[in-house]
């Protein structure tokens, strides 16, 4: 194929992608009569800030802070309990090791949606709804696929550096803290990142669990912008902006680690 | 020495299996207990044996929402994974700014599913929308889209091949630069055209990305939920309702969890089956290394 077919296919390709987010831009800077008067791929002139301050009034913030405060528990309860259990299946002889790899392995097969209903009953029987305990503890002692990735990893560092700081007296601990996590920097990251984008998003079980003020997130507070305000397009618009706009930050903060390493995830 | 040993794996596991064990195995035990009863929210549950899953054969709507899950998957797996394979080749040369494009393809995959339904909804606004906006420039008066019960589901759908598309091509484009180079080149020198070159030396040396590929999109595909909660609500009409969406609503919205929970468990068992069978497929043509 000739080269400029190439570059024109492949623009056509980034403007279809792209589009969507400069629509969001565009549209919540628009006040209410533009959204119907102007065209939506034209910018207002001059631009109004009304649909950030309604948003801000309708305490939308507070559920972006929960949402974060919820990111970063569940991002550092995963990196910590899956770093161990992936330092065990991958390093330590324990009976019944493999058969019980396997059974985490045969977890990632369990539809979401099929472990909602129990979680939401044992929940209800804890009186845990509505409860921050409630919204987190199902996520925070990490994942069989974030295990999985790790263990794949610690797999793939050679054994001679454990053995000689085992040979120096090292214990499991120190073996993990001072060897291993050194070498894995681009594995943790990788986990990282897959848990703040699924943390960050998350909405079913959120929806299903916390519904107060207290513990309400920002995905479950613009689905309710659609419900309430029929079609409120700018204030919608701008409510999704604050949402993606933290998610954009961080590609662009590691765009080229990521491009690397999600395919780690998938073929080692 | 040895058992002492075997105790400090257990505590370097115990938190994680007591989640695995509390959140996922007891969950499923759960459910494909409460699935043998009658239960409503406000009623304590009593034991009805298979009454739920009799229901649940008879049960048009539910005969709907598999057909409706089907079509989805139909809608999204074939154009997301023929679009990525594309894309991976276009994006397998030395060219300039190619790293640029790959990166800015992978944009949409962190993108929040909830907020951009929402951009997707404006986008497909029937009167103010962008597309029909468009679509009016050219003189073409566009549909009602997701008002429209032929095009609220590949609306959706659009949605979804929008997000993934650009996320699977980074895993065929790894999977292409594991091919060696002289390959190509010794087919070159035989005589063989670019295409057949694609059937016979790229598609098969892909096959253990594919695997991966299908497999995990395949499992999404049947769970669609964020996008279609905020774009359609299974409307209109129910020709968006899929099997997850109706199991929510029977579940969340009706407090039925006992026919819910049968529900679950059919959605289980299907995603289970073609899991399955794609693995029997792929292990015949490839040697997939999983340990």
């Amino acid at each position: 194929m000739k080269k400029p077919v190439i570059y024109a296919a492949l623009t056509v390709g980034a403007f279809l992608t792209l589009f969507p987010y400069l629509l969001v831009v565009l549209t919540s800077f628009k006040d209410r009569g533009e959204l119907f008067s102007t065209r939506p791929w034209l910018p207002a002139v001059p631009p109004s800030t009304d649909s950030f301050h309604r948003l801000a009034d309708s305490g939308f913030l507070t559920y972006v802070g929960h949402t974060a405060l919820m990111t970063a528990v569940l991002t550092v309860g995963q990196l910590v309990f899956t770093t161990f259990a992936a330092y065990a299946f991958a390093r330590m002889e324990f009976r019944g090791r493999d058969l019980l790899f396997w059974c985490y392995l045969a977890t990632m097969m369990v539809p979401n949606v099929v472990t909602m209903i129990p979680l939401f009953l044992i929940m209800r029987q804890l009186h845990m709804v509505n409860t921050w305990f409630g919204l987190l503890a199902p996520y925070i002692l990490g994942t069989p696929y974030g295990i999985f990735l790790m263990r794949q990893f610690f797999r793939t560092i050679p054994t001679d550096l454990e053995d000689a700081a085992r040979i120096d007296g090292a214990g499991p601990l120190t073996i993990l803290w001072r060897v291993l996590l050194p070498l894995s920097r681009p594995a943790l990251g990788t986990l990282a990142i897959i848990t703040t984008v699924q943390s960050w998003n998350n909405f079913l079980w959120p929806l299903i669990i916390s519904s107060s003020d207290d513990n309400k997130v920002a995905t479950v507070a613009i689905a309710t912008l659609r419900q309430s305000i029929g079609g409120d397009y700018n204030l919608m618009m701008a409510g999704s902006l604050v949402t993606l706009l933290p998610m954009v930050v961080i590609f662009l903060s590691f765009q080229r680690f990521i491009v690397r390493s999600v395919v780690l995830t998938g073929l080692k | 020495m040895k058992s002492r040993r075997g105790l400090t794996a257990y505590a370097f596991l115990l938190p994680s299996l007591l989640g695995v064990f509390a959140f996922l195995l007891l969950p499923v035990a759960i459910v494909a207990g409460v699935s043998l009863f009658h239960w409503e929210l406000l009623d304590s549950p009593h034991f009805t044996g298979l009454a739920n899953y009799r229901r649940l054969v008879h049960d048009g709507d539910v005969r709907h929402s598999l057909w409706v899950t089907v079509l989805y998957v139909l809608l999204t797996i074939p154009v997301q994974t023929v679009l990525a394979v594309v894309l991976a080749l276009l994006l397998n040369q030395r060219m300039r700014g190619v790293k640029f494009f790959r990166a800015l393809y992978v944009v949409p995959w962190m993108a929040t599913p909830i907020a951009m339904g929402l951009v997707w909804s404006w986008i497909f606004d029937p009167a103010n929308g962008a597309l029909n906006r468009f679509l009016a420039v050219f003189g073409v008066d566009g549909p009602a889209w997701l008002n429209d019960t032929s095009f609220a589901l590949p609306a959706v759908a659009a949605v979804q091949i929008w997000q993934y598309t650009g996320y699977n091509m980074l895993f065929f484009l790894a999977g292409l630069q594991g091919i060696p180079a002289e390959l190509y080149d010794a087919a070159a020198t035989d005589g063989a055209s670019p295409l057949r070159q694609f059937v016979h030396i790229t598609l098969p040396l892909l096959n253990p990305t594919m695997f991966f590929v299908l497999v995990t999109n395949v499992i999404g595909s049947f769970q669609v939920f964020d996008t279609l909660y905020v774009m359609t609500g299974g409307g209109p009409a129910g020709s968006t309702e899929v099997l997850n969406f109706r199991i929510f609503q029977t579940a969340f919205q009706q407090f039925d969890f006992g026919y819910a929970s049968a529900m679950a468990m059919l959605l289980f068992a299907l995603i289970l089956l073609i899991t399955l069978l794609q693995v029997r497929y792929f292990n015949r043509r490839t040697t997939y290394d999983i340990s």
